[in-house]
């Protein structure tokens, strides 16, 4: 009863959320029946419920060989660099803008950073490539200071580190933007009786910015391990293509799969291995959602 | 207050239906159409009912495309009553464009595609209808203007599953070299790959910032990697090509025209261990690219005027490189060179075509479709979609060769009409690529393969099968570019790839068989 009288009682504002919970139906609950294709030889022509049921066949490719253990590590370790460098040096650049006190520099530096979230993957692939091909502005730097040039598209070691720096370049603008956003939600009179207690600038920061906006922190942190095996495609292929010298660091589900069934288009195959990532998503959002929760009750997700 | 609630409630509600209503109205339109497509097939000089064609093909939609649309419109308004409703897929989003568009049951009523696409994927999904009889009725054009040789070649099960769109039985294979360069080096024209790696190191040696030569080090362009492209050349005198099972691959091959797949795996082939060794000799040496597996289009470097050798697939020279580069440099030029042997019978041809045609078996106007078609391939009307405009796009020189007037139109004939029967020639290309392009539309200048017509049905092995490209991906291109050392790398491919190749060769083996003795 009390779930009817609720309705009737605030039944503008459910009015209200119907848009809302029409498009998530529409494209986040609907679309999770085409799971199912990963376990048929699905042919569009016949429709989802009248295609071939073929049991875990479509897993096979992906799981039969050694690979997947080598692309699932590359996904989840790329990812793990990518979140933590990315939200840490968006957060310290989010505090060092707060704490400049010119106006206008404020604002160019965070309009600059800001900028690389703009520029597509295809774009950056190629400004990348203008830079550490063999010959490009890098190694002719380097000639100049004497260091022996590298041949960075074949350093297969350093492109995880290489990627982290292009993604750190492309995001912390962004990020920064939202933790600038939380920061300035922060009350000053914390600060004033911080200074009247004779707390320093690090102290205050310490001690004052990064406790209140934990929660904004652990909220990206959440939703950034909740897709944690999915690769970031237009990145990776984006920048690396089809460079198989690099593979062995740099090579994410996403691209395997991609490299694997581009040729053969098999939509069952490639729902085998969305449904393997979801899955192992799903599975880690709770287990990190329980231990945010534990920690501190205010930062779950829900 | 109550008045404004119900305004918001209102409000809420009508963007409510509007959003459901645009989901649906694309659904209302599609029974009246069909309707009219019923009563259509009485034949073709009688005024037809209006259809509306959904074509959708490759490429860049022509600045003048509509007045050309509109000029077709016109001549067909009187008889087969066609309206024409293209859209021009960018090629990059090509392959995932039309595989969503078909297997969402998208009503299209023609669609491009080809077998280095999805077209045995799809035929094999059920997608397309089978032409044969439509092609008997309504499609006396479209059958005439094609040799029976190709025909034959290109069914898929014996049935006719996209109209083949092409002119040669053969692909020209060319190395674009810098000609400027070669005359300042005072080299004689290329005209064997020792003339030409001559060229590349004397490149290497004396032209500082030029790169002598750039491969193709992207796995989708694999047959363009240094090694495996030799195999094009007159020393490949025993025939070693791809198997029809992996297309672009050297893996699993034919040789000698004996109607058995070969496996590098189980016996290494002398001649393609030379080319590795030798692509690994010029990668060393840095003829090759150090880059070139991270290179993703050669052809900007080119047109950039940065590389003096790169491979390409056609006879003469792409005018848009040739301009680009002549826009940076204006001494700079390309000689497209081929070193394929011309000698008649020499080659094998399978006569299968590159560029197919079909007609998705959810349109609801095939027989208007075919129809259409059949009317693009009469003469006049194919010069006027081909080459857009007489007099103000193009014009005409002779009955066999054509002149573009502007950049209004652009050639692209072979996604949907392209024939050996109407086809001109660009009148702009030297008197050797024209030479070369007739010598490849002629049937008889080839011996034919074993394999024409056959193709392999990969629906046992597809798991072996994307597995093994997807271990080939990170060996293939590096091997045949020389970015590793062969020995060590070979043997890493082999013990990961071996028994998936294996087992593929055996289903291919056993097809080809049924399908000789069937013969």
């Amino acid at each position: 009863m009390g779930f009817i009288r609720e309705i009737t009682k605030n039944r503008q504002l459910y009015v209200l959320a119907i848009p809302g919970m029409v498009f998530l139906a529409l494209f986040s609950y609907i679309p999770m029946f085409g799971h199912l294709i990963a376990f048929e030889r699905f042919q569009p022509v016949k429709g989802l419920f009248k295609s071939k049921w073929v049991g875990l066949d479509n897993f096979k490719f992906f799981f039969g060989g050694q690979d997947w253990l080598r692309v699932t590590f590359n996904t989840v370790y790329l990812n793990l660099l990518f979140l933590i460098f990315g939200i840490g040096i968006a957060l310290i650049l989010a505090i060092m803008i707060n704490e400049a006190s010119s106006v206008i520099l404020k604002k160019i530096s965070q309009s600059l950073i800001f900028l690389p979230y703009f520029i597509s993957w295809l774009v950056v692939s190629l400004m990348m490539l203008a830079f550490m091909s063999s010959d490009g502005l890098l190694n002719q730097w380097l000639q100049q200071i004497g260091i022996h040039e590298i041949n960075w598209y074949q350093s297969t070691k350093l492109w995880p580190f290489i990627l982290t720096a292009v993604y750190v370049w492309k995001f912390s603008g962004y990020f920064s933007v939202i933790f600038m956003a939380a920061i300035v939600g922060i009350s000053s009179e914390y600060y004033e009786s911080a200074r009247i207690d004779g707390a320093t600038r690090l102290q205050q920061i310490i001690h004052i910015t990064i406790p209140s906006i934990r929660s904004v922190i652990v909220v990206l942190m959440l939703l950034g391990v909740g897709r944690i095996f999915f690769g970031d495609f237009g990145m990776i292929y984006g920048i690396i293509g089809d460079n198989s010298i690099l593979f062995p660091t740099t090579d994410v589900i996403d691209t395997y799969s991609f490299r694997a069934l581009r040729q053969l288009g098999n939509f069952g195959m490639s729902s085998a291995v969305v449904l393997y990532q979801s899955v192992m998503g799903l599975v880690t959002i709770l287990l990190f959602n329980r231990l945010a929760a534990k920690i501190d009750p205010d930062s779950k997700l829900f | 207050m109550r008045a404004k609630k119900g305004i918001v409630v209102a409000l809420t509600l009508l963007l409510l239906v509007s959003m459901l209503a645009a989901c649906s109205s694309n659904k209302n339109v599609e029974p009246s159409a069909a309707t009219n497509a019923d009563g259509a097939s009485t034949g073709e000089q009688a005024k037809l009912d209006p259809v509306t064609l959904k074509i959708m093909v490759p490429g860049d939609r022509p600045k003048d495309f509509d007045a050309v649309l509109a000029e077709a419109e016109k001549r067909m308004a009187d008889t087969i009553n066609v309206k024409l409703d293209v859209v021009f897929v960018p090629w990059a989003d090509l392959a995932q464009k039309t595989q969503v568009t078909l297997s969402s049951g998208e009503a299209i009523d023609l669609i491009f595609d080809a077998p280095w696409l999805h077209l045995t994927q799809q035929i094999a999904a059920g997608s397309y209808e089978p032409l044969d009889d439509l092609l008997q009725q309504y499609g006396p054009n479209i059958l005439k203007n094609r040799p029976q040789e190709m025909w034959d070649a290109n069914k898929f099960d014996g049935k006719i599953m996209g109209i083949p769109n092409g002119i040669t039985f053969v692909q020209g294979r060319v190395y674009y070299v810098r000609k400027d360069l070669r005359e300042q080096l005072g080299i004689a024209p290329i005209k064997t790959y020792d003339d030409l790696i001559k060229f590349a190191y004397a490149v290497k040696e004396k032209v500082p910032n030029v790169t002598p030569m750039v491969p193709a080090g992207q796995d989708v362009k694999k047959g363009l990697s240094e090694g495996a492209f030799r195999h094009y050349w007159a020393d490949n005198t025993e025939n070693i090509t791809p198997s029809p099972a992996l297309s672009e691959s050297l893996i699993l091959y034919t040789k000698n025209n004996d109607g058995k797949i070969y496996n590098l795996f189980d016996q290494m082939e002398p001649m393609v261990w030379s080319w590795i060794e030798n692509a690994r000799k010029l990668y060393q040496d840095k003829i090759i690219s150090q880059d070139v597996l991270a290179i993703k289009d050669e052809s900007e470097l080119a047109k950039q005027g940065k590389v003096a050798i790169l491979p390409n697939n056609e006879f003469g020279v792409k005018s848009d490189i040739q301009q680009a580069l002549k826009s940076v440099n204006p001494d700079a030029e390309f000689e497209a060179v081929t070193l394929m042997n011309q000698e008649k019978g020499a080659i094998l041809t399978n006569a299968l075509q590159y560029n197919f045609i079909s007609v998705p078996s959810v349109s609801k106007h095939k027989e208007r479709a075919i129809q259409f078609l059949d009317w693009a391939n009469q003469k006049d009307n194919y010069d006027l979609l081909a080459y857009g405009i007489k007099d103000q796009n193009w014009e005409a020189i002779g009955d066999d060769q054509y002149k573009f007037i502007g950049s209004g139109y652009t050639w692209f004939p072979y996604v949907w009409i392209w024939n050996p029967t109407t086809d001109r020639q660009d009148a702009a290309q030297d008197d050797l690529t024209k030479q070369l392009n007739q010598w490849g539309a002629d049937v008889t200048n080839f011996t034919m393969d074993k394999l024409a017509g056959f193709t392999f049905d990969n629906t046992a092995v597809v798991n072996e099968i994307s597995q093994y490209v997807s271990i080939e991906s990170k060996y293939y291109t590096a091997l045949f570019n020389g970015v590793v050392a062969p020995d060590e790398h070979w043997a890493k491919f082999k013990a990961e790839a071996a028994p998936l190749a294996k087992k593929i060769q055996t289903e291919l083996q056993k097809q080809i068989d049924a399908f000789l003795a069937a013969k």
